[in-house]
């Protein structure tokens, strides 16, 4: 009809767009550069939800975070029916209020974890948290840096040892090794498993209950083998229960003297409200424990030595004086490049933040990741430095955000629901790099084999989460 | 530092405590906080592992192609999926979604204002009567000889019939209702149609959205000073009410033409594409009211509703928490093979459907099977007093079977361009699922 020409015309336009109406394929840009969503008529950028299930933004998320911070500090995904906070002082604030902000949302992690204190707040959150946290903190955990270390000099030694392996390369005066497969993604969960109590002849098995728990998480494609890899863990963690009831079990330091009651032992004397605690409990605990200790220290020990390697004058003076400032390394590397990205929450109440008006019951995803770049706090915040002075790199603190003027980085959360394994993560990747350091002559990025970025020259960024592979190679003589 | 976040109940504070050893500590924490106690809900179990399906795949443009397969492996395999992906809960059979549909106690849909943030902005004023009458008016008074308009503007033996007719009929009397001449008829729709889109997610539509509610803001303040008196004018019974520009804005936002638009659509293409179907209807208007609701069941335009949680609730198996999103299919319920027999077929004169809305119920009395509810909910007062004009839902309904009846009447030899395979799909994930592009010779 002739009156309404121009509205067919954009009709037609609209039904012959190439733009798909869903998921769509997103170029690949220049890291610190974005994808052009757009602007409004003042000029600022629009922001399409779809990039974040994209690949550009897995390799590349810290100028979408920018805009977000600047442009949306509480952006409404209605895709994904997710507000985003961003900036740092808002997250900070969010975690601290565990009456208004209080739990990740149900059911996310009892997928496979089970029931853990994740979904609890308050007195009952504590309580839990409190039941295993405490073993890994101050004196208990002093108690068992020597068995980490320990540890880590075994893996160490026997990588050094292999050859003819995929990731361990001889080639007669040097050798090449990726670090992930030959230590890094493993020693965590022995860590753990040793930290719990589990016989040393689990721990192979231990491996495959943590990778598929994680691989499982969230509804993914997985999910069923997580759920199986869960019920395994329970059958094995079940006989091991009944035999730690009727058989206390000891950690021992090295020269074999008791240095205290192993976790599992100490799960199955607690009481909490005059019960003892259920097998499914501890055991949902233990899942816990196992899917929070490995990925995150994996993560932060492959990050941190890829981007040391790529500063070799921090990393020379690192080596200059290593008790001081692996520290410093460790905390830069969680602030620059967390492996862990943030933590979701619901609110409690009706929520007004920069304008924006939150309904109660709203999935509110808390950015640590943004928070870390948030150049309202770190100068500069893409930039790698282990001796910048706007960070508090000192030892982990236990409910701040912020002490002597500066402030710490978000990797492991902030408030009630801090982290509890953030001391132990801190000390196994520590320890484990200190000794790697030592250990290796002439220790070095291996280029050729590191993943490239799409000029085919750069090395990938870590993006999201941790480089997938880190190939180093080190002098033999 | 400032003081961003403030909560309904909690303490809005923006006071630091810094402690004897330089930690900061926000005083609203200081000393501890309130809690809130958990049912703790049990864990899945191995049998319930989701791995056939992917939230991913559900905002994909392989969904906004075409749901139907995706939405079947919900209905058949998990019919409350837990979607962490979109942070919703999908209800996809039949029972599942007329028992949501009917629970307002438990669940709220949220207006187009809401998903716009200007809560506030105007009212809603569809359901006052005296807007209902002069909506019902318009449509009894105007959907024939708007239909007739728009077939004399067709090229002289062919046409698009979802460009030309599906799309274009909801406008016109859109334009009648709100005293729109047809010199201003298209600015008018192109406004009004990036205003309906800009309600969802793409950041593009939500821009030009809002520029678009702004401009009909404008476009109606005059013309709320100098209504008609006609009683099929909407607008003019907005005034008679005191309503704002504002208002007028609000009530056409939240009625959309989309519904009409898609039904229209989607009822050709099914009649068009399947051998016979055509021929049911052309003698009897009473079998193209049938073919509509058959249409409406086998196709409906909107693929989902959303429904919030008001409060923690449990269904189905699964503790939904306050706020929490459900995304009802009636597409996917429509196609229940539990309900309805060889449910994937269009049958325009299918037996095991209501013909008639249900007196408040989704299954009428007598009949051995549930209405389709393409359209959205019924109305809340079946019985139709003698004061209360039929229901929006129902006036949908009666328009598109008047227009679909006097274009077979018109064009008896109307058929599909030889060749031509048409489709239905979203434009965009959330918005209208219909048949774009028809082709017809006549």
């Amino acid at each position: 009809m002739d009156v309404l020409r121009d509205y067919a015309n954009e009709l037609d336009a609209e039904v012959h767009s190439t733009d798909p109406g869903g998921t769509i394929t997103f170029p690949l840009m220049p890291v610190g550069q974005t994808v052009d969503m757009g602007h409004d008529t003042r000029g600022k950028p629009l922001f399409d939800p779809r990039i974040f299930s994209s690949r550009e933004f897995f390799r590349n998320p810290y100028p979408y975070y920018r805009i977000l911070r600047d442009h949306y500090p509480v952006y409404h995904d209605k895709l994904h029916n997710t507000y985003y906070i961003t900036r740092y002082e808002d997250v900070w604030r969010c975690y601290f209020d565990d009456e208004g902000f209080n739990t990740i949302p149900k059911g996310s992690s009892s997928g496979v974890l089970g029931n853990t204190q994740l979904e609890l707040s308050g007195i009952e959150h504590r309580r839990r948290r409190n039941l295993y946290g405490q073993h890994l903190v101050g004196r208990s955990l002093d108690l068992r840096v020597p068995s980490i270390q320990r540890l880590a000099r075994d893996m160490i030694r026997d990588w050094d040892n292999q050859t003819d392996t995929p990731w361990v390369i001889d080639e007669g005066k040097k050798r090449i090794v990726e670090l992930g497969m030959a230590f890094a993604n493993e020693f965590p969960v022995r860590v753990v498993c040793e930290v719990l109590g589990f016989p040393s002849e689990a721990q192979k098995q231990f491996y495959y209950w943590y990778n598929s728990m994680m691989s499982g998480l969230g509804g993914s494609l997985t999910h069923k083998q997580g759920l199986e890899a869960r019920q395994s863990l329970e059958d094995y963690v079940q006989d091991l229960v009944e035999e730690r009831r009727r058989k206390p079990s000891f950690l021992k330091d090295e020269d074999g003297k008791i240095i205290g009651k192993d976790i599992i032992t100490k799960l199955c004397e607690t009481k909490v409200d005059g019960d003892y605690l259920s097998t499914e409990e501890i055991t949902s605990n233990i899942a816990l424990v196992v899917a929070a200790g490995g990925e995150t220290t994996r993560g932060a020990i492959i990050n941190m030595w890829y981007l040391l390697l790529q500063h070799p004058d921090q990393f020379a003076a690192l080596c200059a004086n290593p008790d001081e400032t692996w520290d410093r390394a460790f905390h830069e590397t969680l602030r620059n490049s967390s492996p862990i990205g943030g933590q979701p929450r619901h609110n409690t109440f009706d929520v007004n933040m920069h304008g924006m008006h939150v309904p109660a019951g709203s999935l509110m995803q808390m950015v640590d990741f943004s928070a870390n770049h948030d150049d309202r706090v770190f100068k500069d915040p893409e930039k790698f430095d282990i001796f910048r002075d706007d960070l508090y790199s000192g030892k982990l603190l236990r409910s701040g955000f912020m002490k002597e003027g500066r402030c710490s980085h978000m990797a492991f959360g902030v408030g009630p629901h801090l982290c509890p394994g953030a001391w132990i993560s801190h000390q196994e990747a520590v320890e484990g790099s200190r000794i790697l350091q030592r250990t290796l002559k002439n220790i070095r990025l291996c280029t050729e084999r590191m993943p490239k970025d799409i000029d085919g020259v750069s090395l990938a960024p870590i993006g999201i989460v941790r480089v997938p592979q880190l190939w180093l190679e080190y002098d033999r003589e | 530092m400032n003081a961003p976040v403030t909560t309904g109940d909690a303490p809005a504070t923006d006071d630091v405590v810094i402690g004897d050893n330089g930690v900061a500590i926000p005083r609203f924490n200081h000393g501890g906080t309130g809690w809130r106690s958990y049912e703790v809900h049990q864990r899945e179990r191995v049998g319930e592992s989701t791995e056939k399906i992917n939230g991913a795949q559900l905002a994909s443009a392989e969904y906004a192609a075409d749901p139907y397969p995706l939405l079947a492996i919900l209905r058949e395999n998990y019919p409350c999926y837990r979607d962490w992906i979109n942070n919703c809960y999908w209800i996809t059979r039949y029972d599942d979604v007329t028992s949501i549909f009917t629970d307002e106690a438990n669940f709220e849909n949220r207006s187009k204002l809401w998903y716009y943030g200007i809560e506030g902005f105007g009212r809603d004023l569809r359901e006052e009567l005296p807007v209902l009458w002069a909506w019902s008016k318009a449509m009894d008074a105007f959907a024939e000889t708007d239909t007739q308009r728009l077939i004399e503007g067709f090229r002289k033996g062919v046409t698009d019939l979802a460009r030309d007719f599906a799309a274009q009929l909801p406008i016109l009397l859109l334009g009648r209702m709100f005293e729109v001449p047809d010199t201003e008829l298209a600015p008018f729709a192109i406004r009004y149609r990036r205003a309906q889109r800009g309600v969802l997610w793409h950041p593009t539509a939500q821009e030009t959205g809002k520029g678009a509610l702004l401009e009909l803001l404008q476009y109606f303040e005059p013309k709320l000073r100098q209504v008609g008196n006609s009683d099929t004018s909407v607008l003019a019974a907005i005034a008679g009410l005191g309503g704002t520009a504002a208002d007028v804005v609000t009530t056409l936002l939240e009625a959309d033409h989309e519904t009409l638009h898609g039904a229209l659509g989607n009822l050709w293409m099914n009649l068009l594409s399947q051998p016979g179907a055509l021929h049911v209807v052309k003698s009897d208007r009473l079998a193209m009211k049938i073919a509509y609701l058959e249409a409406m069941r086998h196709s409906p335009p909107v693929i989902t509703s959303e429904r919030f949680a008001r409060h923690e609730v449990e269904r189905f198996g699964k503790l939904i928490p306050e706020g929490g999103l459900l995304r009802v299919s009636a597409l996917a319920a429509n196609r229940d093979p539990r309900i309805f027999n060889d449910s994937d077929q269009f049958i325009a004169d299918r037996r095991d459907i209501c013909h008639r809305e249900a007196r408040g119920h989704y299954r009428a009395d007598g009949l051995p099977q549930g209405i389709a509810f393409g359209m959205g909910r019924p109305t809340r007062h079946p019985a139709v007093p003698e004061d209360r004009p039929r229901s929006l839902y129902a006036l949908t309904r009666d328009t598109a079977v008047t227009a679909s009846w006097t274009l077979a009447q018109k064009l008896p030899g109307i058929a599909l361009e030889p060749g031509f395979v048409p489709t239905m799909r979203c434009l965009r994930i959330g918005e209208v699922f219909t048949c774009w592009q028809l082709p017809v010779a006549y």
